[in-house]
């Protein structure tokens, strides 16, 4: 207890250096908490916008079917499927779909372009295309053979609402499919690939179009959170064959589109490089303060070490006067990030200006919130703490080494 | 009974020229002594002191503090044996800045791991007994010099060590102030029975030791028992 007296006034003596490292230690810990805040919040919306967009959290196909798609990859038992997903507890919605490839023709033009078979209803519990919609209605009930297209495959066709477009595709039957739907809406996703490259089509007219009866080419499945993929995945792989004929693959996000998840890797590699050289700047501030320190009380661990301090003691003193400094630190710091990462969480940071490169990369929205986590608070505050206490130890030791009789010499 | 035994202690100081600070010195004090190591500066009082005080290692001889021959053990074993054995005034006083009076004096024993209500208790009594109960909660620059130096006479004799080993102890008091510390140590050493060893040039501090070892150039110059006025003992 003494020990912890002496070093909270000892780091007090020099109350503006030490006021200074707290300030170094506590701007570095905010940094820290709010950037890996952004970061975390950044990447959920991320996967959030490519869940909400198109992907769902899991798809199950016929086995084989995201390597090598195909109209005679056919989901086995839709039913089935539908029954299985249906029985997730952390079920938030699902689509039966029909995918295939085809060629949109207007007068003026045409467009290769993937198309999307959906039940509208369906598709409305999963994707968020519904809410997209900037013209006209999302495939409304009303129109014989509506179609729903993105804003950039519109101005490359020179399609507007009511315009006849020909969708042209080669069915599963080996046959040419030749349909002619309506443009019933119009959408802005902000992904580019949905928005110039995506035709939306009611379910039967896909299946028509592509001569499939009543197969689908795969279940899209939406979940309350990312953190029930993993069990949901299990459930479904459990519930359907997954191999011999009629063999089902179930596929989480990030399967589905892995470069969103080594983006997110490769993010978070930038972010511990940046934070990695914010530490070794700020250890190099604290070692000096430290050092500065025990050179000015060279003979007090003199005398200490004459009464009987042992230099294991003289270590613990100096690491404890550091231990001191930091949990200040991660008290102001700590708090400070905190805050600021849970302000920003509610309000966002605004990146209209970066839109349009926000949203090569997935991001569709010009807002980007925070979010706070405990392993964020904990880990940072954590590192933080670690970093001073090691890098009190060269000074530590060099306290300890001191010959008692040089040290009580000391000027 | 000797309590410290030092015999053929030779230390050398090499720099860009060899030095023997003390050569080849063998002595022995007695429990209860009251003396003093007196001579010109560079004699080597402050060097025999401190390898007394297990500070410093000699190159040659032995020193025996009761049963334990403090030269040949390691710096762990040396800074335990100082906490429980040896008590040290320093001539700078060397309170802890950042301690009240009764934290500084609670230090050592705290160190030794005795209960703080003991230590406190045990810290007032003897503030009390040099007549400084009331600067307890002080800090050491709200002491004069002399109060200085009595409260590190009372930290190095709190836990009641074998020796005290104090180190030109008047050199920055007062002649007065000087007195009132030379009057505590020897009503400690009478009262008490504190052994004390001095370096000094003090001529007060020479006066008032029973013992008087002369140094010069590192040897024993002269020995003398002396009786509690300061002369020499008839024999």
């Amino acid at each position: 207890m003494l020990f912890l007296t002496m070093a909270w006034r000892n780091v007090w003596r020099n109350r503006r250096r030490s006021a200074l490292t707290v300030s170094v230690i506590a701007l570095s810990l905010t940094f820290n908490i709010l950037m890996r805040g952004i970061g975390d919040g950044f990447h959920e919306q991320m996967v959030d916008n490519s869940v909400r967009a198109n992907i769902g959290h899991l798809q199950v196909h016929r086995k084989g079917y995201h390597d090598d798609p195909g109209l005679n990859r056919t989901l086995p038992d839709p039913a089935r499927v539908a029954r299985a997903i249906r029985a997730l507890p952390a079920l938030r919605g699902y689509s039966l779909r029909v995918l295939g490839d085809g060629l949109a023709s207007t007068d003026e033009n045409s467009a290769g372009i993937a198309i999307v078979g959906i039940d509208p209803a369906q598709e409305r519990t999963v994707t968020t295309i519904s809410h997209a919609v900037t013209e006209g209605t999302y495939l409304g009930d009303d129109a014989p053979r509506p179609v729903l297209i993105g804003e950039r495959l519109a101005a490359t066709l020179k399609a507007r609402l009511g315009d006849k477009i020909v969708l042209l595709v080669q069915a599963a039957d080996g046959s040419m499919g030749a349909q002619l739907f309506h443009v019933s809406g119009i959408f802005r996703s902000g992904a580019p690939d949905l928005d110039r490259g995506v035709a939306y089509i009611r379910r039967q007219d896909a299946q028509d179009l592509f001569a499939l009866g009543d197969r689908v080419t795969e279940a899209v499945v939406l979940l309350d959170a990312s953190a029930a993929v993993p069990a949901a995945q299990a459930a479904l792989r459990a519930a359907l064959p997954v191999e011999g004929a009629g063999a089902c693959e179930v596929l989480s996000w990030n399967q589905v589109e892995p470069f969103l998840e080594q983006f997110i890797v490769l993010d978070d590699a930038f972010f511990y490089i940046i934070v990695a050289i914010l530490f070794i700047v700020i250890s190099i501030g604290i070692l000096n303060t430290i050092l500065m320190s025990v050179f000015e009380r060279v003979r007090e661990f003199g005398v200490m070490m004459a009464l009987g301090t042992r230099p294991r003691q003289v270590v613990r003193l100096v690491v404890l006067e550091a231990a001191v400094l930091a949990a200040v630190g991660i008290a102001v710091g700590g708090t400070l990030g905190s805050l600021l990462t849970i302000y920003f969480a509610e309000n966002g940071i605004d990146l209209s200006s970066f839109a349009a490169g926000a949203a090569s990369i997935g991001i569709t929205t010009t807002m980007v919130y925070s979010r706070l986590t405990v392993a964020n608070v904990v880990l940072s505050n954590l590192a933080v703490f670690l970093l001073v206490v090691l890098v009190a130890l060269y000074p530590a030791v060099h306290a300890a080494r001191l010959r008692p009789v040089d040290a009580i010499r000391h000027v | 009974m000797s309590l410290v035994t030092i015999q053929h202690l030779t230390k050398i100081y090499s720099n860009h020229v060899s030095v023997r600070a003390i050569d080849d010195v063998s002595l022995a004090l007695e429990r209860g002594a009251f003396a003093a190591l007196a001579g010109p500066s560079g004699s080597g009082k402050t060097t025999l002191l401190n390898l007394v005080g297990g500070l410093d290692r000699p190159d040659r001889g032995t020193i025996v503090i009761g049963d334990a021959e403090i030269t040949a053990m390691p710096a762990g074993a040396l800074a335990d044996f100082r906490l429980a054995h040896v008590g040290f005034i320093f001539q700078a006083f060397n309170l802890f800045p950042v301690l009240t009076v009764l934290e500084n004096l609670e230090f050592v024993p705290a160190l030794q791991g005795r209960p703080a209500a003991d230590r406190r208790r045990r810290a007032r009594e003897l503030l009390a007994a040099v007549d400084l109960a009331e600067v307890g909660d002080k800090r050491p620059n709200e002491l004069s010099g002399g109060q200085q130096q009595r409260v590190a006479v009372v930290r190095a004799i709190l836990t009641e060590p074998e020796v005290v080993l104090a180190d030109e102890p008047t050199a920055n008091l007062d002649t007065a102030n000087g007195a009132r510390l030379l009057d505590l140590m020897e009503r400690l050493n009478r009262e008490r029975g504190v052994t004390f060893l001095f370096s000094t040039h003090d001529p007060q501090v020479m006066a008032r030791a029973r013992r008087l070892i002369r140094l010069r150039d590192g040897r024993v110059e002269g020995d003398e028992q002396r009786t509690p006025a300061g002369e020499p003992a008839r024999p």
